[in-house]
């Protein structure tokens, strides 16, 4: 092809694509979830439902929500990545022969 | 795409290096470059009213904009923000393609940046190649080094400058002097500085290709009417080299010279030749590089333009479409929406909380009582009086009342009040409502609905 020796041409692999594909995405929905939970919620309000004695302060309320949402959303689009993969399809002997 | 899949399927992605340009559009681009990192870079130094002009202030929930102060109750503007810039994307998108991608992108934008600064400490795109195939050497150690050095300390700006949105920036930039920054600080300091760095630095147009979502949605706005960069085949095929002087339509060419400029000054690598491609950002590098052929060759420029599909086929095109006046229509409504609710905005919220542990009290005396409180926010800056009253039924009162009612200017009240109606008048389910009055302006006034329970009749 021409120019070969210019382009970047090798495609990432799908399994490269898909880690990829996920970790970013669930962090841009993770970051507009953060900012729609928190704008109804003080993590310092919810921190003291779950513990009147845990005083970690709003920053760090902020991030352990943040990266909840991540790790929820990447749970998520991660086994759906996962349970939708597919195999390009192999004939079978009998076909074969 | 006709390449061999398989084996190729699990190698790493040849590394792209793009050829230096200048023309047109180049200089749009470094325009666009230099204003929008210059106003992310310069934003938050800027001073208004004795503090930082705009500082998303997390700790104390409060968001200043220039004049403007918001706070997490005025949500629904931040979502209606989002919209306008949803359907901004969608409006500029269906008319000039791609122009956010090529042109305003903070990857495209942090990419060109770290560039630039890859052209000053290594050279050239040939210099460049050279030097990554040679041995290790003095040079080679040199160049990479002073490389590395500009892209971690421009990233480790860029990290301090994100937290300083966050964080009143002078006053964490005298806490970094003196070694003495937060754990979170440091944190989302150093994690956007490495994410500029990783992203700039080395993923680049691997982003765009495999990871940005707008790359794979934007071909939805797209239409045979909406500008795209595009090589114009009629004119350019049969490609072939000539000498400049040779009468390339008795030899049976196009115009075409063949020369892969187009291909080497590209940022995703591609051959624009090949027709629209999703990995196009339509940064607009190969016209340059092409049109500078086209005026050595003394032929016209455009070979490669930005055109639309209906143009390269000669038909008509137009620039008022239904989707076009759609995605118009929708921002003009979103906009105004937005202006005139910022415009008439009282800087008071009240919130009614009912007390939810007991439906209602019995007092002596055949009395009534419901228990509430109430959030009252003063979003003014000076300390502000108000006047509560209660209403919906006939010969109901208010205990609790604090007189004064006083609230610190950026202040929030959290008020136990109690209604108390006597039992005769008791309905069941009732509605009422509180109403909070300034008493400088009455025009600054919140009704808010809540219920009463009491037994029924």
């Amino acid at each position: 092809m021409v120019g070969e020796e210019y382009r970047g041409t090798q495609r990432w692999s799908r399994n490269k694509q898909a880690v990829f594909i996920v970790g970013w995405i669930s962090f841009l929905v993770a970051a507009i979830a953060t900012m729609v939970f928190f704008a109804f919620f003080d993590p310092v309000d919810l921190i003291g439902t779950i513990d009147d004695e845990l005083d970690i302060g709003r920053d760090a309320g902020y991030a352990a929500g943040f990266f909840f949402f991540w790790a929820l959303c990447a749970l998520c689009s991660g086994v759906t990545a996962y349970l939708v993969r597919t195999a390009p399809k192999r004939k079978s002997k009998r076909q074969k022969q | 795409m006709t390449k061999p899949q398989g084996a190729a399927l699990y190698e790493s992605a040849k590394k792209i290096y793009p050829r230096e340009i200048s023309g047109r559009f180049e200089n749009l681009s470094r325009i666009a470059t230099v204003v929008l990192l210059g106003l992310f870079y310069a934003v938050p130094w800027l001073s208004w009213d004795e503090r930082q002009a705009v500082l998303f202030d997390l700790p104390a929930r409060k968001f200043h904009i220039f004049g403007l102060t918001l706070w997490p109750q005025d949500f629904p503007y931040l979502a209606l923000l989002l919209m306008i810039l949803a359907y901004s994307l969608f409006f500029f998108t269906a008319i000039g393609g791609r122009l956010w991608c090529g042109f305003a992108c903070p990857q495209t934008v942090w990419t060109e940046i770290f560039i630039w600064m890859e052209q000053l400490t290594e050279g050239t795109r040939s210099q460049r190649m050279k030097l990554d195939k040679a041995p290790w050497s003095f040079n080679k150690f040199r160049r990479k080094f002073s490389k590395q050095f500009l892209w971690i300390t421009f990233s480790l700006w860029t990290g301090f400058t994100f937290v300083g949105y966050f964080q009143p920036i002078r006053d964490l930039g005298m806490d970094i002097v003196a070694l003495n920054v937060g754990g979170w600080t440091l944190f989302w300091g150093l994690f956007y500085g490495f994410a500029t760095y990783g992203n700039a630095g080395y993923m680049r147009e691997q982003v765009c290709k495999y990871m940005c979502p707008y790359a794979r949605f934007q071909s939805a706005m797209f239409d045979k009417d909406t500008l795209i960069i595009s090589y114009d085949e009629e004119r350019g095929e049969p490609r072939g080299s000539r000498k400049r002087s040779d009468d390339f339509k008795a030899k049976g060419l196009g115009e075409c010279i063949d020369c892969q400029l187009c291909v080497q000054v590209c940022p995703t690598g591609i051959d624009i030749r090949e027709g629209l491609q999703y990995e196009c950002i339509a940064c607009a590098a190969c016209i340059d590089a092409c049109d500078s052929i086209m005026d050595r060759m003394n032929y016209p420029r455009g070979l490669i333009r930005y055109t639309t599909e209906n143009a390269l086929h000669h038909k008509k095109s137009s620039i008022f479409r239904p989707r076009v006046l759609i995605y118009a229509a929708l921002l003009v409504i979103l906009i105004s929406i937005l202006a005139v609710s910022l415009a008439t905005r009282t800087p008071l919220i009240v919130d009614v909380i009912r007390d939810r542990n007991t439906l209602f009290r019995e007092l002596p005396g055949d009395i009534i009582e419901n228990s509430y409180t109430l959030k009252i926010i003063n979003q003014s800056h000076e300390p502000r009086e108000f006047i509560l009253v209660i209403g919906g039924i006939e010969g109901i009162t208010l205990d609790g009342v604090p007189e004064p009612l006083i609230v610190a200017g950026g202040n929030v009240l959290s008020l136990p009040v109690r209604a108390r109606l006597p039992r005769s008048s008791s309905r069941g389910i009732m509605h009422i409502d509180f109403s909070v009055t300034a008493t400088d302006d009455p025009a600054v006034t919140v009704i808010e609905d809540s219920r009463f329970l009491g037994p029924s009749p």
